[in-house]
């Protein structure tokens, strides 16, 4: 990772029909796609890198997955030879640059929210289980659906459905709109949860809140996944307001497999943790 | 119901309703101990090292500026948040 720490990254999405494509990702297009090279010998894979010099021309660009595989060393060892033979190509070293400290997506300055982690625990492609980190700004209205109980009471998942709609997996293709090619979103959040007062820890009162929560995308088979919920949230020592709270979600999504023809149960995680801490 | 039978029935509904006092507790002990569990480590979180720009242009002005290279990741596709990892 230190390697890279030079580099300012980023990323672009698009087609190739698009209007406006930057000019660094229209050279590595053309070259990936020119009629003299094809798309054969550089792969075909629907990812590139490439390597911008401080002028933004392209030095180096390379398929995100090569055709045959990325060879021994793996897609770490792979991507880190180009990402080499791209400084190489550089004019002038990039300056000596100190590795960053971990800087998670987060809310805003004056903001409440959470913070996200979403795993798909895919034994098959592990690319999967590397996590999603996604942080949703909380309003008033949101916060209020979690205040602090007097009794048990009830409430239902849709009332959090702000921010549980970031628990579906990442890159899940066969999940997509066939004509505008967008992932679907979740459309749907329900379930009925359960939360409950506990004794105060720390002088602060507590709360759990639990349930079965159920979610459905946007498109048109009604496709759901389900897990539990557990959530244990801190209020401030006087009112009702929700102070911290720190909780998980784990489920199943069933994963159509094209080849066997079969749904493949898989696991998916969530944890969340409010912001600011 | 016999004297026995009434003395077993206290017993348990003592138990039950201690158990019940406690299960909060022991739950809220749970939910942290599987939070921890489930947080991914650093190492898992590694790419949130790297010097993200929100936006190609971005990149390139600060490139600019700070006379450093860029890494562009491109994909080819109408959706992909490649700093999150949604796509």
């Amino acid at each position: 990772m230190g390697e890279l720490a030079p580099f300012i990254v980023t990323s672009w999405y698009g087609h190739r029909d698009d209007d406006g494509i930057p000019a660094p990702v229209r050279a590595v297009w053309s070259e990936k796609f020119g009629s003299r090279r094809g798309p054969g010998p550089r792969g075909q894979s629907n990812v590139d890198l490439a390597v911008l010099d401080p002028k933004g021309r392209v030095v180096h660009s390379f398929d995100g997955f090569p055709r045959g595989g990325p060879g021994r060393g793996g897609l770490g060892a792979y991507t880190l030879g180009e990402v080499r033979e791209g400084v190489e190509r550089l004019k002038a070293s990039p300056p000596e640059t100190e590795t960053r400290p971990l800087t998670l997506p987060d809310v805003g300055e004056k903001e409440r929210g959470v913070r996200i982690f979403v795993r798909l625990m895919d034994d098959r492609m592990r690319a999967y289980q590397a996590p999603v980190v996604e942080a949703v700004s909380l309003n008033t209205k949101d916060l209020s659906a979690l205040a602090r109980p007097k009794k048990t009471r009830e409430l239902d998942a849709s009332e959090l459905e702000t921010w549980l709609s970031e628990v579906y997996p990442p890159g899940v293709m066969e999940r997509t709109d066939p004509k505008t090619k967008e992932a679907y979103r979740v459309a749907s959040v329900s379930g009925p949860l359960i939360l409950s007062p506990i004794d105060p820890a720390d002088g602060r009162p507590r709360a759990l809140l639990s349930g079965s929560v159920r979610f459905t995308d946007e498109g048109p088979d009604n496709f759901s996944w389900e897990g539990e919920l557990d959530v244990l949230l801190t209020y401030e020592e006087r009112g009702s307001k929700v102070h911290t709270f720190r909780g998980i979600f784990e489920g199943v999504y069933p994963r159509f497999d094209k080849k066997r023809q079969e749904a493949r149960r898989i696991p998916l995680i969530a944890v969340f943790e409010s912001r600011p801490d | 119901m016999t004297q026995g039978a009434a003395h077993l029935f206290a017993s348990a509904a003592l138990a039950w309703a201690t158990l019940a006092a406690a299960a909060p507790e022991d739950e809220a002990e749970r939910i942290l101990e599987r939070y921890e569990e489930l947080r991914p480590t650093e190492t898992d979180l590694v790419m949130y090292r790297l010097d993200w720009a929100a936006s190609l242009d971005d990149a390139l002005k600060r490139s600019k500026k700070e006379e450093r290279p860029v890494l562009l990741v491109i994909i080819h596709a109408r959706y992909g948040d490649i700093a999150s990892g949604h796509c």
